[in-house]
Order: C-alpha cells, then sequence, then structure tokens
C-alpha cells in the first residue's frame, strides 16, 4: 500500500483553513486553558488537579474536536468526497487527525505552562501524552464516524468525557466497590498513576507497563475506526 | 468499440423495495448516456452500484472492464468523476480552496482551478466564500470539482436540477467541451430537453425498470403517429391523419385560404415517456 503524504498534507491545511473559521472549535480550545488558569490560581497542585485539566483537554480538543471535525463531514457530506478520491483510508484519517494532534499538545502545553507543571522527567511524560493524544484521537474518530451531525456529536461525547475526564476519581472507591477496579486500566488513570511514579524519579524502566497499557488502548481505537471508516463507504 | 460501462441484469433490494431490477445496457467510451426517470425510479442507486458505494443484490456492472466494486481501489478512483446530490462542499471555505483541496488529493497544478472555473463561468468569484453561493452557484462549483482531475468517465446526478436556464446553457457548453476530449459521462435528469440536447442516447427508467433505450432521435421517430398538425386562421388546431381523407381535407383548407402553419406530431421524449408508463416525468 502506498502513502502519499502530499494527499494527507492536503487535507490538514484544508481542516487548518477550515477550523480557524469555525468559531465552536475555537471555544472549544478555550476551555482547558480556562480551567488550567482558574487551578492555577489556587497555588500548589497535586499530580491529580494536574492530570485532571490534562485529561480534560485530551477528552475536549483530542477526542471532542476529532470528533466533530468528522461529524461535520458527514453532515455537510464532504467525506463522501473525500472516499471518492484517490485518498487512501490511511492518508483520509492521518489527514483528519494531523490538526487534533497538534491543537491538542500545544493546548496541554500551554496548560502545563499556565498551572506551572514541571515533570521530573519531561521525555516520559511528553511520550506518555502523545500516545494518550493518539488514543482520544481515535476515539473521537469512531464517534464522529458512528454519528450523523455536529449536533448529535456533542451529545453522545458528553459520557465519554465525563468517564475520561474524571473518571480517574473512580479508583479512589475501589476498596468499597471492587468493580471500579477495572478503571485502573483506563488510558486516563495509567496516565495518572504513570505521572505520579515519574514524580518520585521513576524512569522508563519502571513505567514501561503503563505505556504498553496506553498502547494497546491505541491499537483497539486505532482498529475499530478503521474498520468503521471502511464500513462508512459503503451505503 | 470498447464499452466503458456493462451492466448486465442488475437488481438491487432495499429491505423493503426493489430499487433496481433487471437493468441492463452498454455506454461506449466518449458516449453521453442518458438515465431519464421520475424521482425514485432508481437512477441514484445505478449510480452509486457503478461507483462502488453500494452493492447491488443481483446481476453484474463493469467499469472500464472490471467489476464495479473494484473502483473502491484508491488507486482507480483518479479515472472517475462523480457528482451526485451528495456531493458537498466545505461551506467557510472559498470556492478557489475547495478546489484547491481537489488538486492535492487528485495530484493536479493548481492552475486547472481556473480552468474548470472558466467552464462553470464562475472565475470571477473565484474568492468568494461557498456559504454565500446560491444554490445553482454551489451546484457548479460541484460540478467544476468532478472534472477538475480530467477523469475519463463521468458521472452527473442530476447536474442542474438547481440551475436556471443561463447558468444550465453554460454548463451545457462546458460538458460539449469534455465531450470533445473523449470523455464520457453518465447522465441522469428528468429534464427531457436537456437529454435531447446532451445525450447520444438515452435511457428510460421507471420502477426500477428499462422501459425504451436508444438514441432520442430514433425514439422519437419510432413514436411518431401517423397525423399532422394543422394552425387555422380562427386560432384552432386540427389534427389531419395522414392519407387520402386528410389530404382531401387539407386540399379544403388550403383553397379556402384557411391555413396559417402546418407542424409534424413527432412526440417528444417526454411525451414518449409518458405513453410508455403512463407517467409524467417531473
Ligand atoms: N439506502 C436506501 N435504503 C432504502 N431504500 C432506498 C435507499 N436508497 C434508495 N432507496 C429507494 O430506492 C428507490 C430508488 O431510489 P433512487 O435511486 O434514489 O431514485 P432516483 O435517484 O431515481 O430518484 C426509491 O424508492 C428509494 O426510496
Ligand atoms: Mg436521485
Amino acid at each position: 500500500m502506498t502513502f502519499s503524504l502530499k494527499r494527507t498534507l492536503a487535507i490538514f491545511q484544508k481542516d487548518y483553513k477550515d477550523v480557524s473559521k469555525n468559531m465552536y472549535v475555537s471555544f472549544t480550545v478555550i476551555v482547558p486553558l480556562l480551567m488550567a488558569f482558574l487551578y492555577g490560581m489556587q497555588g500548589d497542585m497535586g499530580v491529580d488537579m494536574v492530570y485532571t485539566v490534562i485529561n480534560m483537554s485530551l477528552s475536549l480538543v483530542g477526542a471532542y474536536i476529532q470528533c466533530s471535525l468528522i461529524a461535520e463531514e458527514k453532515e455537510k457530506n464532504t467525506l463522501r468526497g473525500l472516499m471518492l478520491s484517490p485518498a487512501s483510508t490511511l492518508e483520509i484519517l492521518a489527514g483528519k487527525s494531523l490538526l487534533t494532534f497538534v491543537t491538542t499538545i500545544l493546548v496541554i502545553v500551554f496548560s502545563a505552562m499556565i498551572i506551572d507543571y514541571q515533570p521530573e522527567n519531561i521525555v516520559i511524560v511528553g511520550v506518555a501524552i502523545a500516545l494518550s493524544t493518539l488514543f482520544y484521537i481515535g476515539l473521537g474518530t469512531i464517534l464522529g464516524l458512528v454519528t450523523k451531525s455536529v449536533m448529535e456529536a456533542s451529545v453522545v461525547i458528553m459520557p465519554f468525557f465525563f468517564l475520561f475526564t474524571f473518571g480517574s476519581y473512580a479508583t479512589l472507591l475501589a476498596e468499597r466497590f471492587p468493580v471500579l477496579k477495572a478503571a485502573e486500566y483506563m488510558p486516563n488513570t495509567q496516565l495518572i498513576e504513570l505521572a505520579k511514579e515519574v514524580q518520585t524519579g521513576a524512569g522508563f524502566g519502571d513505567i514501561w507497563s503503563y505505556l504498553a497499557v496506553i498502547c494497546v488502548w491505541i491499537a483497539a481505537v486505532f482498529i475499530l475506526s478503521y474498520v468503521t471508516f471502511k464500513k462508512r463507504m459503503m451505503d | 468499440m470498447e464499452n466503458i460501462i456493462e451492466v448486465q441484469s442488475l437488481a438491487k433490494l432495499f429491505a423493503n423495495q426493489t430499487a433496481l431490477e433487471d437493468v441492463s445496457f452498454q455506454i461506449k467510451k466518449g458516449e453521453t448516456f442518458g438515465f431519464l426517470g421520475p424521482s425514485g425510479s432508481g437512477k441514484t442507486t445505478t449510480i452509486k452500484i457503478l461507483t462502488a458505494q453500494m452493492a447491488q443484490t443481483d446481476g453484474e456492472a463493469y467499469v472500464f472492464g472490471r467489476p464495479a466494486h473494484l473502483l473502491k481501489d484508491p488507486a482507480q478512483r483518479g479515472r472517475i468523476g462523480v457528482l451526485t446530490d451528495n456531493s458537498g462542499l466545505y461551506e467557510r471555505l472559498s470556492i478557489y480552496d475547495n478546489l484547491k483541496l481537489y488538486c492535492g488529493l487528485y495530484n493536479v497544478p493548481h492552475s486547472r482551478i481556473d480552468e474548470v472555473l472558466e467552464m462553470v463561468n464562475l472565475k470571477d468569484e473565484r474568492k468568494k466564500v461557498v456559504s454565500k453561493l446560491s444554490k445553482g452557484m454551489t451546484q457548479r462549483v460541484t460540478l467544476a470539482r468532478a472534472f477538475l482531475h480530467k477523469p475519463d468517465l463521468l458521472f452527473l446526478d442530476e447536474p442542474t436540477s438547481a440551475l436556471d436556464p443561463v447558468n444550465s446553457r453554460h454548463i451545457y457548453r462546458g460538458l460539449d467541451q469534455l465531450k470533445e476530449n473523449g470523455t464520457t459521462i453518465f447522465l441522469t435528469t428528468h429534464d427531457m430537453n436537456e437529454a435531447e440536447l446532451l445525450c447520444d442516447r438515452v435511457a428510460f427508467l421507471n420502477k426500477g425498470k428499462i422501459q425504451l433505450i436508444g438514441p432520442p432521435k430514433q425514439l422519437r421517430k419510432q413514436y411518431a403517429d401517423n397525423t399532422i398538425s394543422v394552425e387555422l386562421d380562427n386560432g384552432q388546431i386540427e389534427v389531419l391523419e395522414k392519407g387520402d381523407k386528410g389530404a382531401q381535407r387539407m386540399y379544403q383548407l388550403m383553397s379556402e385560404n384557411k391555413v396559417v402553419s402546418v407542424n409534424s406530431n413527432e412526440p417528444t421524449l417526454g411525451d414518449i415517456f409518458v405513453e410508455i408508463t403512463g407517467r409524467k416525468l417531473s
């Protein structure tokens, strides 16, 4: 299979121009930054608090914006044009994810600067956040593909937003409700646990299992979004 | 000559109805073929099957000599251009930026944008944002996009349904240009004049079945009846049968100097459609 960077970049460029005129997206990007600002004013924050902001950026920008970009392509019948063009599934999905990826990383970097988060090991945390972003983009892609309009997408994303922004707190109740132990394996919880260990001086050798779990999640959503996309190509 | 499209006993069943039944036809290279039928007769369904957006229930469909579903292969898609009622544009972007994306997807130089905009008479509007365009202009942009990459085969699903006569004529001129370059065109419409003007051959589709197929001229001759119409000086129209009786009546009218004009009664494609199906086209 061939992969044309030119086609992927053509879609990215289009999205960049389109989104810069989209008030709705601009507003969504501001929310996590605002949260970072409000949290930051309270002074010293624990890792849990910092990652509430980061996980919110991931689910709001990574998943939600991705979801609404894809849903809009469906709603306005523009996705069909991409599907009928010589662009392959991989080129289209990569092109449609690139802008969200860059935006998510930028929002997280700015949020971290606002709340003055200084990870002990920036490389590990950077890799973990980049991988997490891929997971959320995959999730947003699937949700965008199964909904019919931006409106519907905004509703469908809600439970996922709460689950991935605040769901990690469920682990606090795990002693009383063993079912909630499953929440430990959620990608958002994995990211927090990893960040906590990093703050105590852990290196790659200590935290690889967290990255592995996140990678399993990525594989799962990528396969699912590829399959869902293929299905959408046929009426 | 080479068949670009070949369809044999094609059928499509949806959950609760038959959309296509035993549809067969061939389209030769360079031909403009018209699929005529009222709304719901199965025109769009046929295009979707031929462009690999839908699978048939039964029968064969070949495009470029290969099963139509192989057009799912991205490498093959550059050879076709498609305009359907679900061809959307990016509303926040200008006409130019919309087409620029497609230049990137089809690997076409940007200089081609002005060429196609010229063909649909939108060259001066290239900077306009799509959300500000009229329905007719939007339709012309999607048309320009469909042949941006000079496809060998163009599918046009009711390309002029939102256009006024002046703009339709612009499009016809553009399509003539494509025909001259050898593009094969599969066109659906319920506009009979359009079909006569553009199509080398037409097929009448009704309730998923092809009722009649042939060149418009030949069909009109075939269905011409045995009468002529005579317009009289009092405004009345008298229909005369060809033959002795009609000739005598004609002699009488002519000698009384009552005849203003005489017309043949060749039916229009619309007339023929009504005669065959008992249904109006639109
Ligand atoms: N996805 C679908 N599911 C169920 N029925 C459909 C679907 N698409 C089209 N039909 C039905 O098939 C028939 C033919 O539709 P269509 O091909 O769109 O007709 P046309 O394009 O000639 O107006 C119609 O009766 C329509 O309701
Ligand atoms: Mg139709």
